[in-house]
């Protein structure tokens, strides 16, 4: 059996025509920049800046320390193309270390950030915070009401297997390579990509309430394409695993060179393929394309800040109103959807949210019907209840939080349910959907149309050809009362996204979303290319 | 926070003299970002973000590495720089890495910071918030909104003697105005505004309110293919699209709308649009106030990429432009962009309309095919049914599938151009100069109850 060190060492022998010599396959990376992790000094920061915010007259105050690194690595044919990271909204190795204050005086929010951590100007940002908060007065209607939460202090860390930091650049840059050189192999691929990101997070949060919170997250990501070119068509295919709350682990346990000369086929394929025009079909939905579906119909619906109009200026409000709560029936009886801030690897797993509330479990659908919603500190008096989900989070030291979605899972189906083969030998006339393409969703996430990454047509009980030119459209609640069947526990996956766009200025989050396979009937394809 | 060009001239002279290497290169960012935000008529957030970062990229030949740092005392630096150091001699050569660009460059003097914007406070930004709130509750409308504003300095410095530096201010007031029934919605703004006189909260707000009680209630109505006028806003959405297809190396390749017939080959000299589509980058622009500091430092200048429907120029990224044997554009397709009007008035647009659709606002834009341009969208915050030259309802809005390919082949009017952001977000810069346009055939394929 070939170990990793010995297969890198075969590809990098492998890589000298484009200038990768084997002696600097082994170099170590340089040590980063030393993290804080457990020091001291930012429990004393953090007492003297609430200590200052008490003396303002502030009712609430937190402040919350971040160290992020990134490294993004991304080769194309072979050739690295840039190291850097290359999430939602950020650029270049990165490594960035700033807190942000938030405090409320006479009942309204005020927040503030620096990267210049030091205690003068941590005083000064309280300072800053508060006027913010105190000009917002004259303008308020209502007061911001904080849902109680109880005080922690605790130290959580995402476990992971290998720390990203502690591998060669060169192992990484060999993997990546040997993915895209055997999508080359392929004659019809023009361009072979791979990418691989990985993110580094340490987080202080203290709170006038009581709470000293210290958290280290690790996210991998990593994906890989192919562009094909057939009688002068170009089509892509991508193989995505996403992102999750994982070490280097993720990278390797995705093996992306093991899936490089079919996802290079499917190019091909996908560049001959036939469209697959337009009409009532029914669609076997696998789960690398449902999380995204999931995501824009089942996750950004149930937000209450959207539900109670927070935002109505961008990322728009509900079709769910606070009155459907316990009485919207949202979809068929096998349709069982949680949210769920504790799933190992989910992308959107943490201990604590940025209210310093501890992640939990809850039911958003049961048999069909809606049983709850996703809430933070700020909105839970919305729907009468005294305690919140945990749902706040910002993306970066500077940015103030908000209510942003968890992992939002489909249960599967009990042992026994039918498995995708068995979907398809019940259809007469579908599309079997895999991974994320084209995706646009009205403000109130009712009217959807979604493409994928690639579409096999079923005829009769088979699954027959590729097809493309596929796209389709779901009226939400129509759409999820037409799920027929949902697969067993042992086809459930979890399929972590990059980014996700929501609040004025605008921030990413990394939503996350689990499923088994999913049958569902009658639904309208292709009015996008009629 | 703010920075003189003085102050960041040290900074990025620092780093140059710290940083051992064929040639380096460093970026400066830093500034004030801030922001209001209101919903239901009252604030929600109102925050002032300071930010500072260097990047470095440091270059041995054909290899090269960056990384960044927010904290700029001496050891910080130092780590950053040795860090950078290490791991490019550890990076495989990159055959398509260019050089720094050589200094200096003749960039346009542009004064985009006026002391007003500049200090355009939380304490302003409530006053603001008031005097539309004000309005919303007198017309019995919740109000939502964001007033972002941001006084950045960009700067890039390298040791082939270049300095660029750019400092501006700027501000945006975007309303939606909703009715308590949760039936209507009506949608005004402006963005990337240098001069805050030129921001008129209360005129926005009657235009945002008034479209929100004129759109309660919609109809639906049948999809199919239809004359549209876009409002400013949703013309520059539908604007954007063209944008990524004016890359040179995406067309040569083979991969893009502006790919010609042979492989390799593009679509310039080609007429593509109607004849009165013309499109330019005018660096300098006395309302935009753009920056004049073009790709890799070279300086910005005036490009024209569409004149009357006929494709004029590509962008040609400097290792592209070498390859191919052409000028490398300093100018990238987004900047000081300018979209040519006419002279017709929305309300003669209208007039001038046997049936038709009045639209706001698009949302959630997602390209479909790329080769074509086809993109989907919604629309949102106020759709009207015109008949026979007059608004006679509110209707559902629609999903829409078109490309402008097509579309810009079907205007019929165009008007006045004001500033508008063409992204969907209103945070970076991203404003361009952009008529509202009267648009024939506009494939809307089917309805969503939305509002």
């Amino acid at each position: 059996m070939q170990t990793r060190r010995e297969f890198t060492r075969a590809v990098g022998l492998g890589t000298l025509g484009m200038g990768l010599a084997p002696s600097l396959l082994y170099a170590r990376q340089s040590p980063a920049a030393p993290s804080p992790v457990k020091d001291p000094k930012y429990r004393n920061w953090s007492e003297e800046a609430l200590r200052e915010a008490k003396r303002l007259g502030c009712s609430y105050a937190d402040i919350r320390f971040t160290q992020n690194r990134s490294n993004g690595i991304a080769v194309r044919n072979g050739q690295l193309v840039t190291t850097g990271n290359i999430g939602f909204g950020q650029f270049g190795d990165e490594d960035t270390y700033g807190f942000g204050v938030r405090v409320i005086h006479s009942g309204v929010w005020g927040f503030s950030s620096s990267p210049l951590v030091a205690p003068a100007e941590i005083t000064r940002i309280v300072g800053m915070a508060t006027e913010v908060a105190k000009a917002s007065a004259m303008s308020k209607k209502f007061d911001v009401r904080l849902a109680p939460v109880k005080p922690y202090d605790t130290f959580w860390q995402t476990p992971i297997t290998v720390d990203p930091w502690n591998v060669p650049l060169a192992d990484k840059i060999a993997l990546l390579v040997d993915a895209t050189t055997r999508m080359q192999k392929n004659p019809d691929v023009m361009f072979a990509n791979a990418a691989a990101n990985f993110n580094y997070e340490w987080k202080v949060l203290a709170t006038s309430e009581g709470s000293f919170i210290e958290q280290v997250s690790y996210y991998t990501a990593c994906s890989m394409s192919a562009t094909a070119r057939k009688d002068g068509t170009v089509k892509t295919r991508t193989y995505n695993p996403g992102t999750q709350t994982k070490g280097y682990e993720f990278l390797t346990d995705s093996d992306l060179p093991g899936n490089a000369a079919r996802v290079a086929a499917e190019a091909v394929e996908h560049a001959t393929a036939k469209p697959i025009g337009s009409g009532l079909k029914d669609l076997v939905l696998m789960p690398s394309h449902s999380a995204l579906t999931m995501h824009e119909i089942i996750a950004h619906p149930t937000e209450l800040d959207r539900i109670v109009g927070y935002e109505a200026n961008y990322a728009g409000t509900s079709f769910v109103t606070l009155k459907d709560l316990g009485r919207l029936k949202y979809g068929s009886k096998l349709m069982n959807v949680y949210a769920d801030r504790t799933h190992p690897g989910g992308a959107s797993t943490v201990g604590y949210d940025d209210d310093g509330v501890e992640a939990q479990k809850w039911d958003l659908i049961r048999e069909g019907r809606l049983v709850g919603l996703q809430t933070n500190r700020e909105t839970a008096h919305y729907i009468g209840e005294t305690f919140s989900r945990g749902c706040t989070f910002a993306n970066h030291w500077r940015n103030y939080p908000f209510l942003r979605m968890p992992n939002v899972q489909m249960e599967p189906g009990p042992q026994g349910s039918p498995t995708t083969e068995q979907m398809i030998a019940d259809i007469k006339d579908g599309v079997l959907v895999e991974g994320q393409g084209s995706f646009s969703i009205d403000q109130q996430r009712y009217n959807g149309q979604f493409g994928g990454d690639a579409f096999w047509e079923i005829r009769n009980g088979k699954k027959t050809r590729m097809v493309t030119d596929f796209t389709y459209n779901a009226i939400t609640t129509d759409f999820w009362a037409n799920l027929d069947a949902v697969g067993p526990p042992e086809t459930w996956e979890h399929h972590g996204m990059g980014g996700d766009a929501k609040g004025q200025p605008v921030q990413s989050n990394r939503p996350s979303h689990g499923s088994a396979p999913m049958l569902i009937r009658r639904v309208m394809v292709g009015a996008a290319f009629s | 926070m703010s920075y003189s060009r003085d102050q960041v001239k040290q900074i990025t002279d620092k780093v140059l003299n710290m940083a051992k290497a064929d040639a380096v290169e460093v970026r400066f960012s830093g500034g004030e970002r801030s922001a209001t935000r209101f919903a239901n008529s009252s604030i929600t957030a109102n925050l002032i973000e300071h930010d500072q970062e260097v990047a470095v990229t440091v270059y041995y030949g054909q290899k090269t590495a960056s990384a960044t740092t927010h904290q700029f005392d001496d050891a910080s630096l130092v780590r950053m720089i040795e860090q950078v150091q290490e791991l490019a001699k550890r990076k495989p050569d990159n055959p398509e890495l260019m050089q720094p660009v050589k200094g200096p460059q003749p960039y346009v003097e542009i004064d985009a910071v006026l002391p007003a914007t500049a200090n355009f406070g939380p304490a302003e930004r409530a006053a603001m918030v008031k005097i539309s709130t004000d309005i919303c509750e007198k017309k019995g409308v919740l109000g939502a909104g964001y007033i972002p504003k941001l006084h950045w300095t960009d700067a890039l410095a390298n040791s082939h003697g270049l300095f660029g530096y750019f400092r501006y201010a700027e501000a945006s007031f975007i309303l939606t105005c909703r009715t308590p029934d949760q039936t209507g919605s009506g949608w005004a703004g402006t963005t990337g505004v240098k001069d805050i006189a030129n921001i008129n909260a209360a005129q926005l707000t009657e235009v945002a309110a008034d479209k929100g009680l004129k759109s309660r209630k919609p109809r639906a109505i049948e999809p199919g293919n239809y004359t549209v006028i876009l409002e400013p806003r949703p013309a520059a959405r539908f604007l954007s699209l063209v944008l990524g297809a004016l890359n040179a190396r995406a067309a040569e390749e083979g991969r893009s709308f502006m790919s010609g017939k042979e492989r390799g080959s593009t679509r310039v000299g080609e007429k593509v649009f109607g004849e009165n589509v013309t499109l330019r980058s005018e660096i300098g622009n006395p309302i935009l106030r753009q920056t004049p500091i073009g790709q890799d430092g070279l300086a910005a200048k005036s490009v024209t990429w569409i004149e009357k429907g006929v494709v004029k120029n590509l962008f040609y990224d400097r290792y592209w432009a070498t390859r191919q044997k052409q000028e490398a554009t300093g100018t990238q397709p987004g900047m000081s962009l300018v979209m040519e009007g006419g002279t017709a008035t929305v309300d003669e647009m209208i007039k001038s309309t046997k049936r038709g659709l009045l639209v706001s606002f698009f949302w959630y834009i997602r390209g479909v095919d790329n080769q074509t341009l086809l993109n989907t969208g919604m629309t949102r915050d106020g759709l009207f049914l015109i008949e026979n030259g007059e608004i006679v309802a509110p209707v559902q809005n629609f999903r829409w599938n078109e490309s402008p390919a097509v579309g810009f082949n079907n205007i019929t009017m165009l008007g006045r151009p004001v500033p508008m952001h063409t992204g969907e977000a209103y945070d970076n810069p991203g404003t361009a100069l952009v008529p509202p346009m009267k648009i024939e055939d506009f494939t809307m394929t089917s309805i969503s109850p939305a509002v």
